[in-house]
């Protein structure tokens, strides 16, 4: 089977009346296979893996940062700088972002109604590239490679290894952006897929335009490196910059927007009320795209030079991001308002994740202080006089918005494994361990950026503008962020342990709760193929629709007269919850 | 009965099964897809190198170093090049549309060969112009051969789904009514060849 088709090997749907095939055994766990599930199953555990390493090696960056007595690991600025990047590039190449790709692979083609993803052997392909390559960037920095690094062939190493993991990346959001866009059921437009389905496609989008740059500056890194145009280790710091277009706001709001399509799921599903102007939600989430993408245009234009911050695009991009995010959550809350909202993780850490998102591009805002107080100055000779503490560019007030971002995602990621946790393994994950971990992170996030942004307006350095670590007098400020980022790494951690624990079989078989679109119109985990018959749809909440057949979708037979749409004979697990006091109909519990 | 009485014919039967859906284009959809994400990537570096060049020109210096010259002549006989490979893959859609085999495979041959002619006149474009990769002649010649280089891989990945096209085209999966495979090839050829069509105004055009 070619890499180029759409059908998994045994992705066919099963013939009527034969039970449906399952998609898990101990190899496919292991390797994988064509079925999107499976794939899915392997980005989101590697993923978490990655993260949490990459949070630990900022953990200990952190420490080195607030130079305590006795802890030491770093043996000079190099080194430090080494280990920093090397939690960056794993925090958001071999964690986030890949967490939030798999969770796409496995639950955009049940939401959209397909049967498989499209070019899903490129998908798996995607996936052990991006592993291998992870592998070896962690190699290069262990050697001496990376940014600062003293072995030339390694930092060579850590550019190619970096630029095939973007690649991969790449590959994995165009298998995602085309199953969107033409794998949908029948009755499907794009306006009817589900909002976290729609912030998936624009995340993808964003993505495909927006990184394949930065293979370009890592392509031209590998080449200045390897013909000697970066001979020492201090010119080398110029390749910390190389990822700058896309980890600094708005640019890293990009990982904002899956975020809020999980939150707004989670909202419709755990208050029993689906958000209303649901294309009002879609399109504040498209706007929010454009505005990242705006922002990695811009950040890529001042491109080795200090970002300046000073032009007028970018002082209304950080104006305006806040719009979109707020839009999103105020159509979330009204849900809140006048749904029954059970106080469950999928809800608080979608809530949560949105709640920071916000709060970083509210503290954006005052980047945009400087710029406009300039103009002031200039063009109506306003005479303000703003202390140079304001000219926040380079300094680590960006570092401090960019932890408080990455808490905001780990948190979507939360919420995502938590709501379809039981879709993805067929058991319920441990929701208190989710509490704890969505707790952890959001007081992490705070605690970890909140100090930095501070730092920002003490200091005019990024530790690596100076060649070293910072000595004036943030050392307490940067402490508190360390254990800021401790605990998201506690959070990551207790994400880990809910995905093996899930894993392994343990948790509840019954599914605990049921939604209004397609993914929980088929069992749970689905069978290859995901629906026994494709099914077809006339709104945004299907299964709400009087119109839809759930039996025939679920088993390929019609249910016997007088079922309704939620009157599932699918499954014992689906059975066993319908037991249970229900509110089905309203897209809550089932 | 006669065969006039048509109304016995059941000619169309009271419960007939929905047709199937059209095959949704998978192919073409994503084959766009990565080619905006290749042309980002060299839009990305094509900004690069007008960026330093006009600051190196704007300091006064000169951009390529003494003794090294672009002739024009091989680069725009490979424009031509590629011009008529891009008709050579229209050629072969529109053969394939009419199931004619026989002009589709010369048509994807005669691209093929086109695309090869594209890099072996690199090669020897490379060869003459003596552009040295190493040393101090030029602030950066690593973005030069960056973006030649990068244009070769994306020429070569474009001929390498051209023929994987042509070889299931061979298998019998495209045909008059799908020409998906056939299609996709073609619109990522053409993104290439537009591609080097910027890379030519601004390097060796320009210079």
């Amino acid at each position: 089977m070619a890499m180029t088709d759409t059908r998994s090997e045994a992705d066919a749907p099963a013939a009527d009346g034969a039970a449906p095939a399952t998609d898990s055994d101990a190899i496919t766990d292991v390797f994988g296979n064509g079925d999107h599930k499976a794939i899915g199953r392997l980005w989101i555990f590697s993923a978490a893996l990655f993260l949490l390493g990459g949070l630990v090696a900022n953990v200990i960056a952190g420490f080195e940062q607030a130079n305590l007595d006795g802890f030491e690991i770093a043996k000079d600025g190099d080194q430090f700088v080494q280990l920093w990047s090397l939690g960056r590039d794993l925090i958001m190449f071999g964690g986030v972002v890949p967490l939030l790709v798999g969770l796409a692979i496995y639950v955009v083609p049940l939401q959209i109604g397909a049967s498989a993803l499209a070019f899903s052997r490129g998908a798996a392909t995607a996936f052990w590239i991006w592993l291998v390559s992870t592998g070896i960037l962690i190699l290069s920095y262990i050697m001496n490679g990376g940014p600062r690094g003293g072995r030339t062939d390694y930092v060579v190493l850590w550019s190619l290894a970096l630029g095939v993991m973007l690649g991969a990346i790449v590959w994995a959001l165009i298998c995602i952006a085309t199953t969107i866009l033409g794998a949908r059921t029948h009755g499907m437009s794009l306006e009817k897929a589900p909002v976290s389905a729609w912030g998936f496609f624009t995340f993808a989008i964003v993505g495909i335009l927006a990184l394949p740059i930065v293979m370009g500056e890592l392509l031209l890194a590998f080449l200045d490196v390897r013909y000697g145009y970066l001979p020492t280790d201090a010119s080398r710091d110029t390749l910390l910059s190389v990822l700058d277009s896309v980890s600094i706001a708005p640019a890293i709001y990009w990982l904002g927007i899956p975020v809020l399509g999980i939150a707004v799921e989670a909202i419709s599903v755990h208050t029993g009320k689906p958000v209303r102007f649901h294309r009002s939600a879609m399109a504040a989430l498209g706007i929010l795209a454009v505005y990242t993408f705006a922002g990695d245009f811009l950040s890529f234009s001042t491109r080795g030079r200090p970002i300046a911050f000073d032009n007028g695009a970018y002082v209304v991009l950080i104006l305006l991001s806040s719009i979109p995010v707020l839009s999103v959550l105020g159509l979330a809350g009204e849900s809140l308002k006048t749904g029954s909202p059970k106080v469950r993780t999928p809800l608080a850490a979608g809530m949560a994740g949105g709640l920071l998102l916000l709060a970083a591009t509210g503290a954006s805002v005052l980047t945009a202080v400087a710029p406009i107080v300039g103009f002031l100055n200039t063009n109506f000779d306003a005479g303000i006089n703003l202390d140079s503490a304001w000219n926040l560019a380079g300094s680590s007030f960006h570092e401090g918005i960019r932890g408080i971002v990455i808490a905001s995602a780990v948190l979507g990621a939360i919420a995502g494994v938590n709501h379809w946790g039981h879709k993805i393994w067929g058991r319920s994950v441990e929701d208190r361990l989710g509490m704890l971990a969505t707790l952890a992170t959001v007081a992490g996030g705070l605690v970890w950026g909140v100090p930095l942004i501070i730092t920002g307006f003490l200091s005019p350095d990024r530790f690596s503008a100076t060649g070293g670590i910072v000595e004036d007098g943030v050392e307490i400020l940067n402490l508190i962020s360390a254990i800021g980022t401790a605990l998201v790494a506690g959070g990551a951690a207790l994400l880990l342990l809910q995905v093996l624990g899930a894993s392994a079989g343990r948790g509840s078989s019954v599914e605990p709760w049921s939604g209004l679109t397609l993914e929980w119109a088929t069992t749970s985990p689905p069978p290859i193929g995901n629906f026994a018959t494709a099914p077809i749809v006339s709104s945004a909440t299907p299964l709400a629709d009087d119109d839809f057949d759930l039996a025939v979708v679920r088993t390929g037979t019609a249910a016997p007269t007088g079922s309704g749409a939620t009157d599932s004979d699918a499954s014992d697990e689906t059975k066993a919850a319908d037991a249970e006091p229900a509110e089905v109909t309203a897209g809550g519990d089932a | 009965m006669t065969t006039t009485d048509v109304s016995v014919f059941d000619v169309i039967p009271e419960r007939v099964a929905a047709a199937s859906p059209a095959r949704p284009r998978l192919l073409v959809i994503g084959t766009m897809f990565a080619s905006a994400a290749v042309a980002m990537g060299m839009a990305g570096l094509l900004g690069i190198y007008l960026e330093t060049r006009a600051d190196v020109i704007a300091e006064g210096e000169r951009w390529l170093p003494n003794g090294v010259v672009i002739p024009l002549t091989q680069p725009n006989m490979m424009a031509i090049t590629l011009l008529l490979s891009v008709f050579a893959m229209v050629w072969a859609v529109a053969s394939i549309k009419t199931d004619d085999r026989p002009n589709t495979y010369i048509a994807l041959g005669l691209a093929l060969m086109f695309g090869l002619a594209y890099i072996t006149q690199t090669a020897y474009l490379l060869t003459i112009m003596e552009m040295p990769i190493r040393g101090d002649v030029l602030e950066r010649p690593p973005l030069l051969f960056a973006l030649i280089g990068t244009h070769i891989v994306i020429m070569l990945a474009a001929m390498l789904y051209a023929v994987a096209m042509g070889v299931r085209t061979l298998g019998g999966d495209y045909n008059s009514k799908d020409v998906e495979g056939l299609y996709g090839a073609t619109t990522f050829w053409t993104v290439a060849v537009v591609l080097y069509l910027a890379v030519w105004y601004a390097i060796y055009i320009t210079k």
